[in-house]
């Protein structure tokens, strides 16, 4: 009986040392107790690079603690972000609850919004280049005929004209560049208010034509889009006058201007949808 | 009390010939472990409870004293305290052919636990495979050579304890 309680008492004693010695692997004390020990030696033996390793052991454990606060100052600010961004959404929320009531007491125009789709060029032949090219987004992402598709100009930040939809698919849509000969597009010159056309002519320029003969334009003169264009924005960045072509039988000239779009690393484009349409 | 003291003393001595008299008393930088021999001896003699108590404050100690996986040697320890105290009654300690046997299959247990849970845990696992290898092997056999000269010191040493 006795034997059998002493065996009992070593297995549990077995188990509990086990668990301890198990607790110690698992915890990874290795680091600690090397700290603790060299520390020890320090105070018994002192030397420099045991205080060495001293110090950058505990460096490092101090960069880890320094870590979680920054970490934790970090949350908080982003925290404290994130209520003002709430307060501001809002109150713009409110905003426009309240713009939406007044205009149909007032019986204004409401300013369409606007959302954009992110496309990526799936097609594009090099023998028609400067024609079209198919997008990888169709009506199953609001897209439909003759809305405008643009892209961002990367030296100067700024969404230009590219081209519109001419047909749409259930996942792809085929866009016409304007450089395309079917696509005129009402443009005027930056800051002079002259107005006139530009004409694709499937090449990587644009022929702007109907310039009033006494228009005072010359190179380098930035094209936007004119009030006049039903597909595009107004003002939005269309190319920039390379060459004037005087004709002096006629009342009008004519100029080529090199499109903003960049034509040969065009990969992906955007397709801004009116919200209330796309709905 | 005087058991406690006894196995305090014992622990000290054995400490010291571990940690401290490898650099003076060892073949080729080999050195035998003494520790696994005297926690071998407690299961032959004393039982299970004793043998794994010692066998986890050796283990525990001699992780303190080197930089390997903290908590290795003391679970290794106490499983060869447990064991060899499980097994005292079958094996006549005093016949030199059951120490060299006990001894030697201590020490596999050692070596194979070693080299599993520093596989398993540490970073660099090429280590452990080189820590089988042929040191642990040559290190085997000096433990195992040795083991019967300590088990009469500590039959000695018993008699007057």
């Amino acid at each position: 009986m006795c034997q059998y309680q002493k065996s009992r008492h070593g297995n549990i004693l077995f188990i509990i040392l086990i668990l301890i010695c198990f607790s110690f692997i698992i915890g990874r004390f290795t680091s600690l107790v090397i700290l603790i020990k060299k520390f020890v030696y320090y105070i018994s033996y002192p030397n420099i690079s045991t205080a060495n390793f001293i110090f950058r052991s505990a460096g490092n454990f101090a960069g880890n603690i320094r870590t979680i606060v920054s970490m934790h100052q970090e949350n908080i600010a982003y925290k404290q972000k994130n209520q003002e961004l709430g307060d501001k959404l809002r109150n713009y929320d409110a905003m426009s609850k309240e713009y939406d009531d007044l205009s149909k007491l007032l019986k204004l125009t409401k300013i369409k919004n606007t959302a954009s789709v992110f496309a990526r060029i799936s097609v594009r032949t090099p023998n028609e280049w400067y024609q079209w090219f198919i997008i990888d987004k169709g009506e199953a992402d609001g897209l439909y005929n003759e809305i405008p598709v643009v892209m961002l100009n990367k030296e100067n930040d700024t969404l230009c004209v590219v081209g519109r939809i001419i047909e749409t698919y259930k996942t792809s849509s085929k866009v016409a560049l304007i450089t395309n000969s079917i696509c005129v597009l009402p443009v005027k010159v930056k800051g002079k208010d002259i107005n006139c056309l530009a004409e694709g002519v499937n090449s990587n320029l644009l022929k702007i034509t109907y310039i009033p003969q006494e228009a005072d334009i010359k190179c380098g003169d930035e094209i936007v889009v004119s009030e006049l264009s039903g597909v595009f924005q107004q003002d939005m960045p269309v190319g920039i006058i390379t060459n004037i072509l005087e004709e002096q039988s006629t009342d009008f000239k004519t100029a080529t201007a090199n499109t903003f779009f960049e034509k040969d690393t065009l990969y992906k484009a955007i397709v801004l949808v009116s919200e209330a349409e796309k709905k | 009390m005087k058991k406690i003291i006894s196995y305090f003393f014992l622990y000290i001595v054995f400490c010291l010939l571990q940690f401290f008299c490898g650099k003076y008393i060892n073949i080729n930088g080999i050195f035998p472990n003494f520790i696994l021999i005297i926690i071998v001896y407690l299961g032959l003699s004393r039982g299970v409870v004793d043998a794994e108590l010692m066998g986890f404050l050796f283990g525990l100690t001699w992780d303190v004293f080197s930089t390997d996986i903290f908590g290795l040697r003391a679970v290794i320890f106490t499983i060869i305290g447990y064991l060899s105290g499980k097994i005292y009654k079958g094996f006549d300690k005093d016949k030199i052919i059951s120490q060299f046997v006990i001894v030697f299959f201590a020490n596999i247990i050692y070596w194979v636990c070693f080299s599993l849970i520093y596989f398993i845990l540490s970073d660099d696992r090429s280590n452990s495979l080189s820590i089988a290898g042929l040191s642990g092997s040559i290190k085997i056999i000096i433990t195992v050579l040795v083991a019967p000269v300590v088990f009469y010191i500590l039959d000695r040493i018993g008699r007057y304890i």
